[in-house]
């Protein structure tokens, strides 16, 4: 039976000259768990809020063609029987949470419809998402992947027949991510919901979706079984989506004809197993990422005994570093990882002269920073937010970035502020305002931001947290060029993949300490605080790992490699 | 001394600092929501603030209105009011009648000019710490239901808890946007008289200039909001009365809402009883 039948939809916004959606023809079968893919632009969340009325009932535009959802004609209906059919949690789900507490947000909606039973089903669904024991906690209480399963709460007590998850996990670390698939899966096994997401993450679609939707240009191109989906390695490439690592090495091993045509290729790391069965490890043919062992190295900044609180709404201030010793030098390239509200922000923060130490100092280029002025710091260390919209404080990212320079007074900063726009591809934009750019391009503006003063250490906090693969790309590539202009960076990120290609220095933060500081070798390897701090290594590394203890092997070159098929 | 004259001026500014004003902020709507006075019944409350709002401004009777001003000033302790509310409730006052007061004293004012003086400010002071009890003893959705009960649109209420749950994040938002010229800006150096006006003055500047991007960043993130709300069936419930006795059937008057009521009344009354003995 399928719980949702489009026919032949197309949708056009107002005002836009080419519609979004140009005929869409889409079946999913109830108790189905499926995944939407496809490029940014392609129309994925404009079909997702067509499936529960919000198009065209709350959005309207030019809409043709017939969407049933859950057997109700969605044109016919109205949005208040659709969201007890269909639920939708947003990929900026905090802004969907309008109750302060949680029980109340949970049932909010179900008080709303007037069910009796508001307050058990707000609890049921608190419990069906493992959050039993918040009931009473004010939303700002809960951490980024509390407030995610909070959204979903609210579209669950509802208890309609399909949830529609858009970029669920975006923003979270690995344990908060793997915390949501779980309860998505159980959802989708236990109580028989069907399941969508849009997600960008294969790995996640190989390890827990049984169907996949390639969407381009505004039209399906298939849906297939998620094993056979990720197969198509070239079609998926070519629409920005990245098959898991695993699948990528093995189509890299086949097309350099290292591995037998035929078959198919494995897309998680148990697959891995079998497939490269044969394989045995030769070791490592190139000694890329690791630090230059050059002698003196000279200290740009440093924590000394640092300890910070922060004012709590309720009872004691939350202690957040007590004690912190650290030092970075010169010409670094430094991630720092630890779980969400492990004190990534707030180093940075103190970096930058923006929280004062309660306790000991930081030293920045010999000055402590707690007696210099932010103003004067910046024109040594610089910050991007983790939220680009913060950066953005005038009307047109060419008026952004000029500022810093303009008011100082810096000698030529208009041709600088040309060769900025120019060198972040951005000349194109430069009249728009940063807040209607897309993702990539307003990270790309808020680095521009960032290194306007050619600072000598760059601050860089997740930047690349809500992006697609392909934007990631171009951020990476963006970052490998920054070290022309500046020589020590620093990025707090969750993002594994990042960190294996990208950083010398990895620094584990964790309950307010550094629980380990050295090379991707140094830290992944040491299994005690990978387990500690539920940091996850790529895929990539699990599978080299699984095949032989002593690979380390980071990215797919370097597994493809250091493995050797034995003949 | 320097230090402590360094520590002094440290600590004041701190208090200044957005982070501090947010804290604050939430503090004083939620952070008490386990006194005496938040776990009273809100129609109850509201029933006392009438008469203790009202009153005062009726009744010129030194005794009667010191008694009214003990009285509250004893619920807003018991409310464990946030001390920056306190704080803008003395200078409120002050700024009222209060100099004036101080003022007369120290021109020579005698008993004639002082009474109505302290007459007036302690009026005003009663109907002040009244309000603060209340509206800020109670959480905003305890308030915003307690309204409901008495008839007021459904619309007000829920602005009322809305705005709660939107003014961390808007001030949040404001802080970030505040940072991003502290980063960026270029300050006017303060160290002398006139460099501190002139700093003062860019503060001012800068804060005026921050609502252009803060309005934009409440907009977009409100564009999901206003659809989570239509997902939700808020229009929805705006219209139907059986939402409306749900949401009220949470209310209860119990024992201890009594007991306050009787207290408030019996202290009253051997006010009155007191006064017309001198």
């Amino acid at each position: 039976m399928n719980v949702i039948e489009i026919k032949d939809l197309k949708f056009s916004y107002p005002g836009a000259k080419t519609p979004v959606l140009k005929g869409v023809d889409l079946e999913i079968e109830k108790g189905d768990f499926v995944a939407i893919i496809g490029n940014n632009g392609c129309g994925k969340s404009t079909l997702c809020k067509a499936m529960n009325g919000l198009i065209p009932h709350f959005i309207t535009g030019d809409f043709e063609g017939s969407v049933q959802a859950a057997g109700v004609e969605t044109r016919e209906s109205d949005i208040g029987t659709l969201a007890r059919k269909v639920g939708y949690v947003y990929q900026d789900f905090e802004n969907q949470i309008v109750r302060p507490t949680v029980l109340d947000d949970a049932s909010y909606a179900c008080m709303n419809y007037a069910m009796k039973d508001y307050r058990e089903r707000g609890m049921e669904a608190l419990e069906k998402c493992g959050l039993s024991g918040k009931e009473q906690d004010y939303i700002w209480q809960l951490s980024g992947g509390q407030t995610h399963l909070l959204a979903l709460a609210g579209a669950l007590s509802l208890s309609p027949e399909v949830l529609i998850l858009d970029e669920p996990i975006a923003q979270l670390d690995p344990h908060h991510a793997d915390t949501i698939y779980e309860i998505l899966k159980e959802l989708n096994e236990q109580h028989g919901k069907t399941i969508i997401v849009i997600e960008h993450h294969t790995e996640y679609i190989g390890n827990y979706c049984k169907h996949a939707v390639l969407m381009k240009d505004g039209k399906i191109k298939w849906k297939l079984p998620v094993v056979e989906a990720l197969q198509r390695v070239e079609e998926l490439e070519e629409s920005d989506i990245f098959p898991p690592q695993v699948t990528r090495a093995a189509y890299r091993l086949r097309t350099e004809g290292r591995l037998a045509e035929g078959g198919k290729l494995p897309s998680t790391v148990e697959e891995g197993r079998k497939t490269f069965a044969d394989f045995i490890y030769t070791g490592r043919k190139e000694n890329c990422g690791e630090p230059s062992p050059a002698g003196e190295k000279e200290e740009t900044v440093s924590c000394e005994n640092v300890s910070v609180s922060y004012r709590s709404v309720k009872g004691e201030p939350k202690q957040i570093f007590s004690g912190l010793d650290l030092k970075l030098y010169k010409g670094e390239k430094i991630a720092l990882i630890g779980s969400n509200g492990a004190g990534k922000s707030t180093l940075m923060k103190l970096m930058v002269g923006l929280l004062k130490p309660s306790d000991g100092r930081v030293v920045l280029k010999g000055q402590s920073v707690g007696d210099t002025k932010p103003e004067k710091l910046s024109r040594y260390v610089s910050l991007v937010y983790q939220n680009p919209e913060d950066m953005f404080i005038k009307d047109s990212i060419e008026a952004d970035i000029a500022y810093a320079m303009k008011v100082r007074n810096e000698e030529g900063w208009q041709e600088r502020t040309e060769e900025l726009l120019r060198r972040f591809r951005l000349t194109e934009l430069k009249d728009r305002d940063g807040r209607l750019l897309s993702g990539g391009q307003m990270r790309r503006a808020s680095l521009a931001i960032g290194v306007a003063l050619q600072p000598e250490i760059l601050l860089l906090d997740e930047p690349t947290a809500n992006l697609d693969i392909a934007t990631r790309k171009e951020i990476m590539k963006t970052l490998r060029d920054m070290k022309e202009i500046t020589d020590t960076v620093m990025i707090a990120t969750h993002d594994m993949q990042l960190v294996c290609e990208w950083a010398e220095r990895i620094i584990v933060l964790s309950g307010g300490r550094v629980l380990a500081d050295g090379t991707r070798d140094e830290v992944f390897g040491n299994r005690d605080v990978v387990e500690q701090v539920g940091i996850r290594p790529p895929e990539i590394f699990q599978m080299g790992k699984a095949l032989d203890e002593r690979a380390f092997c980071y990215t797919i070159d370097e597994f493809v490699h250091g493995f050797e098929r034995v003949k | 001394m320097q230090s402590i004259k360094k520590k002094l001026s440290e600590n004041i500014l701190d208090k200044l600092s957005m982070d501090f004003l947010r804290n604050q902020v939430l503090k004083n709507a939620y952070g008490n929501d386990d006194t005496f006075i938040a776990k009273r019944d809100p129609r109850i409350l509201l029933v006392w603030y009438v008469f203790f709002a009202l009153a005062p401004w009726f009744v010129d009777d030194l005794p009667f209105l010191l008694g009214c001003f003990v009285l509250v000033a004893v619920t807003t302790v018991m409310a464990k009011v946030a001390p920056l509310v306190l704080v803008l409730f003395c200078l409120g006052v002050f700024s009222q009648t209060g100099y004036l007061f101080v003022v007369s004293l120290i021109f020579g004012g005698n008993a004639q000019t002082v009474v109505p003086l302290l007459v007036l400010t302690l009026k005003v002071a009663s109907v002040s710490l009244a309000s603060i009890t209340v509206f800020s003893g109670l959480d905003p959705d305890r308030l915003s239901n307690g309204l409901m009960w008495f008839g007021c649109p459904e619309k007000l209420s829920f602005s009322i808890s809305y705005a709660y749950r939107m003014l961390p994040m808007l001030m949040e938002e404001f802080q970030n946007v505040l940072l991003s010229y502290r980063l960026r800006g270029n300050a006017p150096e303060h160290d002398t008289l006139a460099g501190k006006v002139r700093y003062l003055i860019y503060q001012i500047q800068v804060i005026i200039h921050s609502f252009y991007p803060l309005m934009l960043n409440t907009a977009k993130r409100s564009r999901t909001t206003v659809e989570a709300l239509e997902i939700k069936g808020y229009r929805y419930a705006a219209v139907n009365k059986e939402v409306k006795k749900m949401k009220l059937a949470t209310l209860k008057v119990t024992y201890d809402d009594l007991l306050f009521l009787a207290v408030s009344f019996l202290w009253m009354a051997v006010v009155i009883f007191a006064g017309t003995l001198v």
